[in-house]
């Protein structure tokens, strides 16, 4: 059991009524790795941890956390997991120490120096009402349930919503933590430069779907690359354009910037044919610009399949 | 129906107005049914002030002035009024409460505007109750071949939508200066409940007749509208404690500081925050009302609790002992009333002490109190954590769903075993202070009969909420349900077709062996154990299987 996957869906699929909110997905997240989940609004995302999470029974299909099937075994399971809804709620009237107590109660207790340590680096104030918290401030009490119990999975959706910078970058170094212990941590987000910092690996959900699922270096390694050239003069874009591998061309005054992918001979050569290139810089292109490329299309023709994807379904 | 704050609110509320109307409808129908089936000619012979406490009009005549009087006078009456309450409770507090009064108000539409428009969605709304009444009223009639002549229903609906009216009013002046729901319910619905009864059993004594004309229920039906027509002056002071109440409201919406979608600070917290008294109350409400599943839900109905067992311990006090004040003469009319009218007002012969604890105060106030406590509860108990998307959290936890269930139910069972004390204890004080030769444990086992009657129903919220996960199904179907069982237990037994079925109705198992009198029937008490428990039983599958709303 030991050597089970954290996280393993086989053709699960959840429909509601007409709507197929998820098809087919077939997932594996591996042990002590922290795995981004992303998609863009209504893919399928929050619906899918529900289903792994037993609050809603799958179509068809199955899942499991540990090795434990997510119905059969779902209050073992629960021992030790820990989750952080998207849509967090608590108990308005309860202050944030109660509410921890609660549900530390629930578990059979914590480690309270555990909960003491997680309030520190949060900076949460634990003593007012839950009703009364901002949303930032509430949605640290629910990292702080979802981390209390030193749980070998921790599940959460879109967990950044309203934390500051500061606080999301302890928020980093938190799951980097329990990475680093051999335990995981899968988050769903939309927000990619996030999910960049944290995740060894990405799995793209789609309409439901499964696009692909590849690690952070695999995915920023993927010959697309970002350009800038600055030239003498000022340059019009529709030359660049035509270049094969070229996209996103953005041209202000005399500085160009596109996103590449293939050989750069070509590149070099439409860029110093009877111009003048002053500077070229290129970088790894971001999530945020592979996303729009998975994205940027509607056909599931148009979606970019990879070799190393489970279950790609395009 | 999105057109206009006006057209939201009533797009928002029109169902619970309909559900209200048609089964009222529905009751009238059976009522009439019943009646039909009985001789009626000793309703004809009797006092008025008798057959008043029970809603009913001694001057009207035939079956239809006798079941309108016992469908809307009190029914028909509460149900349409609970529901303006509601509505106007809402309005302002409720949107308040639910954060969705800033987004409301961010629009280019003054609060006054807001407000008029809520206020413009519950008159319609009202009004439309009122129809939906009048058209039963003149419907069911005509199926049955019943002859109303001479009954003037259109008056007794107008008065009936305007007493309505004026207590949703007050839910939405309360709301409107406080902000707060719950309050706005509770002093309305409270302040319409001490209306009714002081209107029914005031006028019982000579000396006090008048002062029941000061209370607003009154003036919806003291003057007969059914009988006499509309009653112009009941009219005007309904119509003028309306425009009254609506103003006030406004006012109290314009000079506020609107609240965010937070909640109040109570008095528990003001202690809590008060060094001197924290550990204090840290030992007596704090670390508890965390502990688990049952000990959290206890604490989050513990208000609700003390706010019921306070009403039934105090009407207790001061309906029990005002029997020493009743004439004696009563004793002699009620020694020759027929036992079909005795069934029509409760099925208690209110010239006895027993009868009378029961009239006034078990058959009607404890129960509809009870029903509340339980049904609230059971509604909330799983289907209000779903709503409230606290459910994902709790089922994080390594519980089954089957145990959330059961301790929720636990935490109903606790309540009814403080309640069972609570009542015991108000009526046995009470019993004592009016001297009545009954005994304790008759006292006790009314009080426990009682409790298992909320229980049984609030065990049909629970399933309820267990299957759909929405509250407000789960409240209106217990609600509704318990309406019915009523019926069925206090008309049923009047006709002899119908009366082998009163057994069907939970209610039956409340008064029918004269706790009070008798002590406890075990029988009975057995039969609403078991039904709770097969309810309990029934909601595991249906919530075991469900997906839950996220």
């Amino acid at each position: 059991m030991s050597d089970s996957p954290a996280i393993q869906t086989v053709g699960l699929s959840k429909d509601f009524g007409d709507v197929r909110a998820v098809d087919g997905l077939d997932l594996e997240v591996r042990r002590g790795e922290v795995f981004g989940f992303l998609g863009p609004n209504g893919a399928g995302k929050t619906t899918t941890i529900r289903t792994v999470l037993d609050l809603i029974r799958p179509t068809e299909g199955s899942a499991s956390i540990l090795g434990m099937d997510s119905h059969r075994d779902a209050v073992a399971i629960r021992r030790q997991i820990g989750y952080l809804p998207g849509d967090l709620a608590m108990y308005p009237n309860l202050t944030g120490h109660d509410t921890l107590t609660y549900f530390a109660n629930l578990r059979g207790g914590v480690d309270w120096p555990v909960v003491e340590g997680l309030a520190d680096r949060l900076d949460a104030d634990l003593s007012r009402k839950v009703g009364d918290y901002s949303t930032g401030n509430r949605q640290k009490i629910g990292l702080i349930q979802a981390f209390m119990n030193v749980p070998d999975v921790i599940i959460m959706d879109e967990p950044s919503t309203g934390l500051d910078p500061l606080v999301q970058q302890e928020f980093q170094a938190m799951m980097r933590e329990v990475a680093a212990e051999g335990r995981t941590v899968f988050l769903s987000s939309h927000t990619l430069s996030e999910v960049q910092r944290v995740a060894h690996r990405v799995g793209i959900i789609r309409q439901g779907r499964l696009v692909d699922v590849e690690s952070v270096h695999d995915l920023r390694s993927k010959a697309l690359r970002r350009v800038e050239m600055t030239f003498a003069e000022p340059v019009a874009s529709e030359a660049f354009r035509t270049v094969e591998g070229v996209s996103n061309v953005a041209v202000v005054d005399r500085t160009v910037t596109l996103s590449f992918e293939g050989s750069m001979a070509a590149l070099i050569a439409t860029a110093t044919d009877g111009r003048q290139l002053i500077d070229i810089s290129t970088g790894e292109a971001d999530l945020e610009e592979i996303f729009l490329a998975y994205y940027r299309t509607d056909g599931p023709d148009d979606v970019h399949t990879s070799s190393t994807g489970a279950g790609v379904q395009a | 129906m999105l057109g206009s704050v006006w057209a939201k609110s009533i797009r928002d509320r029109w169902s619970a107005v309909v559900i209200a109307g048609v089964g009222v409808g529905l009751l009238l129908w059976m009522a009439m049914a019943v009646y039909t089936q009985i001789d009626t000619s000793f309703y004809y012979e009797l006092p008025a002030a008798f057959l008043e406490a029970a809603g009913i009009s001694a001057e009207v005549g035939g079956v239809g002035g006798i079941a309108y009087g016992a469908m809307y006078n009190l029914m028909g009456a509460m149900a349409l009024a609970g529901v303006a309450i509601s509505i106007g409770a809402s309005a302002i507090a409720g949107e308040e409460r639910n954060g969705t009064l800033d987004l409301l108000l961010a629009n280019p539409r003054s609060r006054t505007a807001v407000a008029s428009a809520k206020l413009g969605s519950m008159v319609s709304l009202v009004v439309l109750g009122g129809v939906l009444y009048l058209a039963a009223a003149l419907l069911v009639p005509v199926v049955l071949g019943v002859d109303i002549t001479g009954i003037h229903v259109a008056a007794l609906m107008v008065h009936l939508s305007l007493n309505a009216l004026l207590w949703g009013l007050l839910a939405f002046a309360v709301g409107g200066w406080t902000g707060n729901r719950g309050a706005a319910v509770g002093s309305a619905a409270g302040a319409m409940v001490t209306s009714w009864l002081a209107t029914s059993f005031l006028p019982l004594i000579a000396d006090l007749t008048d002062v029941a004309k000061a209370f607003p229920w009154y003036w919806f039906n003291g003057g007969q509208p059914e009988l006499n027509g509309i009653g112009w002056g009941h009219l005007a002071l309904q119509v003028g404690a309306c425009v009254a109440l609506a103003t006030v409201g406004i006012v109290g919406v314009r000079r506020r500081d609107l609240r965010g979608a937070s909640t109040a600070t109570s008095l528990l917290d003001r202690l809590r925050a008060n060094p001197r008294t924290q550990a204090l109350v840290e030992r007596m409400a704090g670390s508890a009302r965390v502990s688990g599943i049952t000990a959290k839900t206890m604490s989050d109905h513990q208000a609700l609790l003390s706010v019921i067992v306070a009403i039934v311990f105090y009407m207790s006090l001061l309906v029990v002992p005002m029997y020493n004040l009743l004439p004696d003469s009563i004793g002699e009319v009620f020694s020759n009333l027929p036992e079909g009218l005795i069934a029509a007002i409760g099925g208690v012969d209110m010239s006895t002490p027993s009868g009378w604890i029961q009239g006034e105060l078990l058959a009607s106030v404890f129960p509809i109190a009870a029903i509340t406590l339980f049904a609230s509860m059971g509604s909330r108990a799983l289907a209000g954590e779903e709503e409230n998307h606290s459910m994902e959290l709790l089922l994080a936890s390594p519980i089954s769903r089957r145990r959330v269930l059961r301790d929720k139910a636990a935490a109903m069972v606790a309540f009814a075993v403080v309640l069972a004390v609570g009542t015991s204890v108000g009526l046995g004080v009470g019993v004592l202070i009016a001297g009545f030769d009954l005994p304790i444990t008759g006292v006790v086992s009314a009080a426990v009969l009682g409790s298992l009657l909320g229980l049984v129903f609030g065990g049909v919220a629970l399933l309820i909420g267990a299957a759909t996960g929405r509250v407000k199904v789960a409240v209106f179907g217990a609600a509704g349900l318990g309406l019915v069982a009523y019926f069925v237990d206090s008309f049923f037994p009047l006709a002899a077709s119908f009366e082998p079925f009163a057994v069907l109705s939970p209610f039956h198992y409340f008064l029918s062996s004269d706790p009070l009198v008798n002590g406890m029937h075990w029988g009975h008490a057995g039969i609403l154990v078991a039904t709770f428990a097969v309810l309990v039983a029934a909601a595991v599958p249906l919530f075991e299987r469900r997906d839950l709303r996220g």
